[in-house]
């Protein structure tokens, strides 16, 4: 337990050594504090607007883009992954689909998403789905095409009927990597819905930044950013969590 | 070539001729001004590509993201590999990583730009900046997973310490890092197209943005189909690149599960 507290102790060194270059380029001039204020007055700025509700309001604006994009990205790709797996034919349709479809910079779909679907929530969430979706889709398709065959005879001898396999053997064998598609999704998730309410939006954290950067308010322009690192920390560490819940049983973990 | 393997080589061919057909119908039935058929769009294609300035402005985007990249892979794999072997290193970087992992990179734009400029420096920076972590990341779990028998073996031969991390650790940690590496290319493109949304001064991503607030819809419809292509042949010569520098390591099984 110690060396664990001692490896984190280390950790938080570069992280004290970050701060302390960043105050310390403001206090000895390097920086003019216009360009560059410093790490109290941004954390200070992010105490006291988290509990007004504007900064509320867009907080929950991208946090409900988030989830309802990568939700939907979960079960689709999940669905999908696993179909493609099991079922030759639905692999053949969807292999050529995914290997052109994935190496896609989504973001360039974005004008085409706001021409459809309008400026609302639509758009972006689609957005976050058609980016969390293909890490996710790979990862299920990979974790369960790698499914020892052995595992599936033995529940075949045992009398499992054929559907079951798939949620009694297939989908906890493939877990893992699943698990692993669904933290890079995460995090890309993340990357997305701020840049797409940067692009266009009227609410949202992304927005914040953009109206920050139009009236030169260096201090409000660091605060989103800093809220949106310590979102994807947050939902990391949850996801981590639901993963040693998930996989307690498994060797490795 | 038997007929099986040529179809499979065309399959993906098909997939883009199906996704087209699928758009065309879609904007036949909606008939709205601000989304043309894929037909009315691919006679657009031509135009941009032989336009002098658009040209320029799709070369810039990719000098920048050629050298964002490779200075994010000389910088990162090292780092990645150091991590990965060197528990007090991993220590020391893992916390800071994590926490600007999920930063977007691209949002940055506008406070670089406060301090380097609209031009090449700060983009390519962002470019930087968003390819390194990926690579970091897997260079970091590939460099973890070499076992620890092989540098045994190497040491016990009289390899050094820097042989040692150059002839064993890169080589087994290559097929991790290039699965980082990849990500990391998608990364440049999506970085590369937003920091040029931001700052609007050159760039694929100028020409795009440009055309939407002027309500080109065409050249919008257009330039998506340009970028999406860029983004595939990217990954297909990558993949190319990749097969010939991994081509000892286990083959992914691409065969689909049976259940008999």
């Amino acid at each position: 337990m110690s060396e664990r507290i001692n490896a984190f102790l280390i950790g938080l060194i570069p992280i004290a050594l970050f701060l302390a270059l960043w105050q310390s380029l403001v206090s000895f001039g390097y920086a003019p504090s216009n360009l560059l204020p410093p790490p109290g007055a941004v954390f200070g700025r992010l105490a006291t607007q988290f509990f007004t509700s504007d900064f509320l309001h867009d907080l929950a604006a991208t946090l409900i883009r988030l989830f309802a994009g990568f939700g939907i990205a979960v079960l689709l790709g999940v669905f999908i992954g696993l179909a493609a797996a099991v079922n030759p034919a639905i692999n053949a349709v969807v292999k050529p689909l995914v290997r052109v479809l994935a190496p896609i910079p989504k973001v360039a779909l974005y004008p085409a998403l706001l021409l459809i679907l309008g400026f609302d929530h639509a758009s972006k969430i689609t957005l976050v789905t058609a980016d969390a979706l293909f890490p996710i889709l790979l990862s299920t398709y990979y974790g369960a095409a790698m499914v020892e065959q052995k595992l599936i005879w033995s529940a075949q001898a045992a009398g499992t009927p054929r559907w079951q396999i798939l949620f009694k053997v297939v989908l906890p064998a493939a877990m893992p990597s699943i698990l692993t598609g669904c933290r890079i999704g995460l995090v890309i998730s993340c990357i997305v819905v701020f840049l797409a309410e940067m692009i266009t939006s009227s609410d949202g954290l992304g927005h914040m930044l953009v109206q920050a950067a139009r009236t030169f308010q260096t201090v409000d322009m660091f605060v989103p950013l800093i809220m949106i690192s310590l979102l994807g920390l947050i939902l990391n560490s949850l996801l981590h969590t639901l993963r040693g819940y998930l996989l307690r049983g498994f060797p490795e973990v | 070539m038997s007929p099986r393997r040529i179809l499979k080589a065309l399959s993906p061919l098909f997939a883009c001729i199906g996704l087209l057909c699928v758009w065309q119908f879609a904007s036949m039935r909606l008939q709205t001004e601000s989304f043309p058929t894929a037909i009315e769009t691919l006679k657009v294609v031509p135009s941009i590509l032989t336009d002098k300035e658009s040209i320029r402005n799709i070369l810039d985007s990719m000098r920048r993201m050629a050298i964002g990249l490779t200075l994010a892979v000389l910088f990162a794999i090292p780092l990645g590999l150091m991590m990965g072997r060197v528990k007090a290193v991993a220590n020391f970087f893992n916390p800071l990583m994590m926490i600007i992992y999920p930063v977007p990179k691209a949002a940055l734009m506008p406070i670089i730009m406060l301090w380097l400029g609209v031009g090449d420096v700060s983009k390519t920076l962002v470019i930087f900046l968003g390819v390194s972590l990926p690579i970091i990341y897997h260079s970091f779990q590939g460099g973890k997973a070499v076992e620890e028998k092989m540098l045994w073996s190497g040491a016990a031969m009289g390899m050094s310490a820097p042989s040692r991390m150059l002839r064993i650790v890169l080589p087994a940690a290559l097929p991790e890092i290039l699965t980082g590496c990849r990500t990391g290319l998608v990364l440049a493109l999506i970085t590369m197209i937003t920091s040029e949304m931001i700052a609007r001064q050159s760039g694929a991503g100028n020409i795009l943005f440009n055309a939407l607030d002027m309500a080109q819809y065409d050249t919008v419809f257009a330039m998506i189909l340009i970028v999406g292509l860029m983004g595939i042949i990217f990954d297909a010569v990558f993949e190319k690149i990749r097969m010939s520098l991994v081509r000892w390591s286990q083959p992914r099984d691409d065969m689909p599960l049976s259940f008999t």
